[in-house]
Parts: C-alpha cells; sequence; structure tokens
C-alpha cells in the first residue's frame, strides 16, 4: 500500500509497526512472565495439581466436539433444503430463522436459569450444548446458504437423473462441494464454543468436576483469594490449546473468523 | 458478505435472466417433493428455543417475581417495564454500552487500517505482525480477563511503563502519583480525581473500551487487509503517477474503497457492545460504583445477585431484545444496500 523504494523506508516503517504492536505484546507478556514468578515452573505444576484439572479441559472438548458437529450437520442439511429443496413459504422460515440472528446470550439468561432448574437438567451438558447450538445455526445457515446457492442446481439434477435421491445428493454432492464453508464454520463454532463463558457458568453450575476451560484461571481468584502467579499460569494452560490451533490453521481461523465478523 | 442469499428465490426472474450465464436456471427450485423435513431439525432447535425463551422471558418480566425460589401465581402487568425506564442504572448501563461503542469502534477501524496498509507494504516479518495482531481475537475474554486484571493493577506493567517514562513518582510507602506537572495539568482540565489507579470509577470503563480494542483490533484488521487486496493496482499506480504521496493515496484512494467494511464493523461492534458480558464482569464487576455497568452484567447482578430478581432481569432482558432486535433491521437493511458493491473491484475516483 504504502510505497517505499529505499531499505531505510522499509525498515522505518517496520519500526513503526514494532514500536504499533507493543501494546498488543503486553498482556501476553504479562501473562507468561507473571505466570513464571516466584517459583517458577512450580506454579505450572500446581495448576496441573489442581483436584480435576483435566476435566476442565474434558468439558470443554466434550461441549465443543458435539456443539460443532450438531451444528455441521444442522445447517448443512436447513441450507440444502432453503437453496435447493421445494419448501411452501419457505423465505418466511428463513426470515423467522434469522430473527435470531443477533440474539444476545444475555436475553435468553433468565428464561434458561428457570427453566434449566425446573426441568431439573442444570448441571447437564445438554443444558449448554443446546442453547450454543441455538445460538450459532441462524448465522451459520445465513452463511452456509448464500453458498449452496452459487452451487449450479444441474449438479444436483445430473445426480438426480442418474438415480441419487435427496439423501445421496446431500451427502455426495452437497457437502463435498460445501466444504470450504464447512471449514469456516468449524472454525468459527469452535472458537465461541470453547470461548463461551457465561452459559457454562450459569448453566453448568460451579461445581467440582462441572466447570469449563475459561473457568480455569478464575477459579484461583476465588479459592486462593488472588494467587496471581498460579491465575496467571492456569491463564497460559488455558489459552495454549487456542493458540496452537490457531498458528497451526492460521489461515482458515483468520477466514473463518472473518466470515463470523459479517453477519 | 454472506447476505445476498436472503433474498435469491424472490427475486425477480426478468432480473436474474438479464444477466448472462445460467442465473435464471439456478434460481428455479428444482425439485418438487417436499424438503420441510431438511430445515425443521434446525429450525426447531435454534428458531424454536429462542423464540420459546424469548415468549417466557416475557411472561415472567410480567411478574413480581422477587425474593422466593417459587413462581408467583399472580401478574404484576407492565409495572416493571415502567420500573425500568425510570431506573437510573439501567440508562447508566445503555449510555456505558454508548460510549463503550463509539470509542472501541473508532479506534478498532483506526487501527485496523493503519496496520491492514502497513501489512500490505514491504515490511519485514509480515506473517509475525498478523499472528500477534490477530492472536487476542482467538483467545477467550474469560481467559484473557484476569490478564487485563494484572496489566492495569496499581503496579502492573502499564504503571511501570509509566513510571520509566518518569510520569508516576512512587513515593516511600510505595503508593503511586501522576508527576508533579502531570498532576497539576489534569487537574487543569477538570480531571484531579484521577490517580494512576485504573479500575475505579473514573477511568474503569476506558479500561475496559481498551481491553476491548486490544482483543478485537485483529477482526477489522484482517477485513481491511482483505478488502484492501482487492483495490486494482492499477488505479494506485494511478494515482501515484497523479503525484499523490503515501498519505494522500491512503485517504482519498484506498479508505473511500473500504466503506462496506467500516459499515459492516459498526454493526459488528453495536452487537457486541450489547452483548458485552464477559470482560465487565470478569475485569470489574462493573464497578466500582457502576462506573463500567453494562445491561449484562447489570441483568446478571439481578438474577445473581444479593437477591434474586427473576422478573426484573427477565424485564430488562426484553428492553435489550428490543434493542437487538432494532439493531437486526437496520442491518439487513445495510446489507441489502451493500450487495451491489459488496466486492471491491477498484475505486471510484
Amino acid at each position: 500500500m504504502f510505497e517505499l523504494r529505499s531499505r531505510t523506508a522499509r525498515l522505518g516503517l517496520t519500526a513503526v509497526l514494532v514500536v504499533m504492536v507493543i501494546p498488543f505484546v503486553i498482556p501476553l507478556y504479562t501473562m507468561v512472565y507473571g505466570s513464571f514468578q516466584g517459583r517458577g515452573w512450580d506454579n505450572y505444576r500446581s495448576v496441573m495439581a489442581l483436584e480435576g484439572f483435566y476435566t476442565y479441559f474434558r468439558n470443554s472438548i466434550i461441549i465443543s466436539v458435539a456443539t460443532i458437529a450438531l451444528v455441521f450437520l444442522l445447517t448443512m442439511s436447513a441450507s440444502f433444503g432453503f437453496s435447493k429443496l421445494r419448501i411452501r413459504n419457505k423465505e418466511v422460515y428463513f426470515w423467522v430463522l434469522m430473527g435470531a440472528l443477533t440474539m444476545p446470550e444475555v436475553v435468553l439468561l433468565t428464561p434458561l436459569v428457570i427453566l434449566v432448574s425446573e426441568a431439573g437438567i442444570a448441571g447437564t451438558f445438554w443444558a449448554v450444548i443446546i442453547p450454543l447450538v441455538a445460538l450459532q445455526i441462524p448465522f451459520t445457515t445465513l452463511l452456509t446458504r448464500s453458498y449452496v446457492d452459487g452451487i449450479p442446481d444441474s449438479l444436483f439434477e445430473a445426480a438426480h437423473i442418474d438415480g441419487a435421491g435427496t439423501w445421496k445428493q446431500f451427502w455426495y454432492v452437497l457437502v463435498p462441494l460445501a466444504k470450504p464453508m464447512a471449514a469456516a464454520i468449524v472454525v468459527l463454532v469452535m472458537i465461541n464454543s470453547w470461548n463461551a463463558y457465561l452459559l457454562p457458568l450459569v448453566l453448568l453450575g460451579q461445581a467440582d468436576g462441572n466447570m469449563v476451560v475459561t473457568q480455569l484461571p478464575n477459579s484461583f481468584r476465588t479459592q486462593y483469594t488472588d494467587d496471581q502467579t498460579r491465575i496467571l499460569a492456569g491463564a497460559v494452560l488455558a489459552a495454549l490449546p487456542e493458540i496452537i490451533a490457531y498458528v497451526a490453521l492460521q489461515r482458515h481461523f483468520e477466514r473463518g473468523m472473518a466470515a463470523g465478523a459479517i453477519k | 458478505m454472506a447476505t445476498s442469499a436472503t433474498t435469491a428465490s424472490d427475486e425477480p426472474l426478468a432480473r436474474a435472466a438479464a444477466r448472462p450465464g445460467g442465473d435464471a436456471a439456478r434460481r428455479r427450485p428444482h425439485r418438487t417433493s417436499p424438503g420441510l423435513r431438511w430445515i425443521l431439525p434446525g429450525f426447531v432447535v435454534s428458531a424454536g428455543l429462542i423464540y420459546f425463551c424469548i415468549a417466557y422471558s416475557g411472561y415472567v418480566s410480567l411478574l413480581p417475581w422477587d425474593w422466593r425460589p417459587r413462581r408467583p401465581a399472580t401478574l404484576e402487568g407492565l409495572g416493571s417495564y415502567g420500573r425500568a425506564l425510570q431506573d437510573p442504572l439501567f440508562w447508566t448501563s445503555l449510555q456505558h454500552t454508548l460510549v463503550f461503542f463509539v470509542a472501541a469502534y473508532v479506534v478498532q477501524c483506526a487501527l485496523g487500517i493503519i496496520f491492514a496498509a502497513m501489512l500490505h507494504s514491504k515490511v519485514y516479518g509480515g506473517n509475525l505482525f498478523k499472528i500477534l495482531i490477530f492472536v487476542p481475537v482467538v483467545i477467550a475474554p474469560a481467559i484473557m480477563a484476569p490478564v487485563h486484571r494484572r496489566v492495569f493493577a496499581v503496579d502492573g506493567p502499564i504503571n511501570w511503563i509509566l513510571e520509566r517514562l518518569g510520569l508516576i513518582d512512587v513515593d516511600a510507602v510505595g503508593s503511586r502519583n501522576w508527576t508533579g506537572w502531570l498532576s497539576s495539568g489534569l487537574a487543569q482540565i477538570g480531571l484531579a480525581d484521577v490517580t494512576p489507579n485504573w479500575i475505579q470509577p473514573s477511568t474503569s470503563l476506558w479500561v475496559i473500551v481498551a481491553v476491548q480494542v486490544w482483543s478485537s483490533v485483529g477482526i477489522a484488521f484482517i477485513l481491511f487487509y482483505a478488502s484492501m487486496g482487492q483495490i486494482d493496482p492499477e488505479v494506485l499506480e494511478a494515482s501515484r503517477l497523479d503525484g499523490a504521496g503515501n498519505l494522500r493515496v491512503l485517504v482519498s484512494v484506498v479508505v473511500p474503497g473500504l466503506k462496506p467494511t467500516i459499515v459492516a464493523l459498526a454493526i459488528l461492534n453495536a452487537i457486541t457492545a450489547l452483548k458485552l458480558f464477559d470482560y465487565p464482569y470478569l475485569i470489574t464487576a462493573g464497578g466500582p460504583a457502576h462506573s463500567s455497568e453494562f445491561l449484562g452484567t447489570y441483568i446478571y447482578a439481578q438474577l445473581f445477585g444479593v437477591s434474586s430478581h427473576y422478573g426484573y432481569a427477565a424485564t430488562l432482558s426484553m428492553l435489550l431484545l428490543v434493542l437487538a432486535l432494532a439493531l437486526s433491521i437496520t442491518m439487513s437493511r445495510s446489507a441489502r444496500e451493500r450487495r451491489p458493491g459488496r466486492k471491491v473491484k477498484g475505486v471510484g475516483l
């Protein structure tokens, strides 16, 4: 964008960039530096020795995987229906679904808390997974439908002439062709479900063994009255899977999150 | 970007047919078998649950449901809505939401555009910078919140840097104060009560804004980076030949081409501001003295505070819902307007 004719100009602009990036590095540096203060690696050992340390990760993995699988299946089939099948009043259904597009989860909080406690399913994974799925579907369907609209009907017609039923068209034509969009959806839903804090906090409860990874750093605040080094070590351990996943799949993450931004 | 499909099938065929290629054929539903069962599962889970919750919330908002675990049998009616509209904390939360939205949005756009322009230039180590700017987007706010509390702590890194820059003095007891000239300068512009303690009534909202900017510039950057990549290099070349300098090209040629992204980010930020919960709850707990209270934290406090006010929490949720819906409508409107110029190919000069 900026035209840089000389080496000096390139170095100069890079130097400006370094200065501008410093504020972005400060929290990351604080996190890592603080986590080693005092007793060094022992901070990490004591975090990992926390009773039920692995259940934080296990619970988050269960919730994320189930949410991704459900959102993927429901979104793909809904997009197929909305885009390629004949449904009476199709657009009415679509707009009703899109009405839920910008639903803040806080709005669902009161009814969910009451419903879950009255139905007696508080503390089960379903109490978290179903609301998470419900909140993702309007947007993922919007994204995927417009993508599937771009797949020519003639491909489905050809499959139909070759004797493929609706099921086969779905599995062998739509799902493979929608792969690029599927990657974006998986990344987006993965981030949203792994990062979820409010819904698990309220619906899963704060009992031992019911916590998710986003609650890990904060659990030291209540238990050990603001034990900074362990809070920070916990934050590093909780953030590490995400940072590794992002660096490994950088392009997919950037595309998925960018798609998620343009609602 | 992906909103074009919403009107795909009710679009007049004549318009589609006028375009070259098989557009008309593509837009015709080709099957006669009912496909309702393909959309129903997703529709029921999502719309079913969400609309049921809204209806239930509407019902609870009419109940005088305070203090007790059992649902009351009598309706209170719309009284709680009147109470909410006269509740100074409701308006304070809304005001914070608005301030937060404007401040975070402006800074996020400005930094996003600058970073995108710089990384489109030939700088060294481009991808490393990209990762550093984008990592904050990926990490969960709830995980970073305790880190930010540390960053803004009285003896934290921000104050450490200010101290090294000579802006803060540490006295014998270890308490921090602005250096003489800065302190009198702040007093001059009416900020005498601001001390280098950031989680306090006069500055806590700005801590939340700063943290939000930290975690959302990456999104703006990626979007601007993508749309800048679509600007025709020949247009840039032409404006350079006409004698425009780097800054001139950025302001007059590049930025106008980013308008769709800037609009999209406004909507995204407005939704984020309405949804905001994790950061204020975990960094400042909405305080001190409600100075960083948002609708999310206020509703949460009504539910799980010293006493549970289910009815009032539901009322506040319904008001928040009205705001979110108003945004939804604005959003789909602007998405429709945006559609024709979605792909920025070259820039109008």
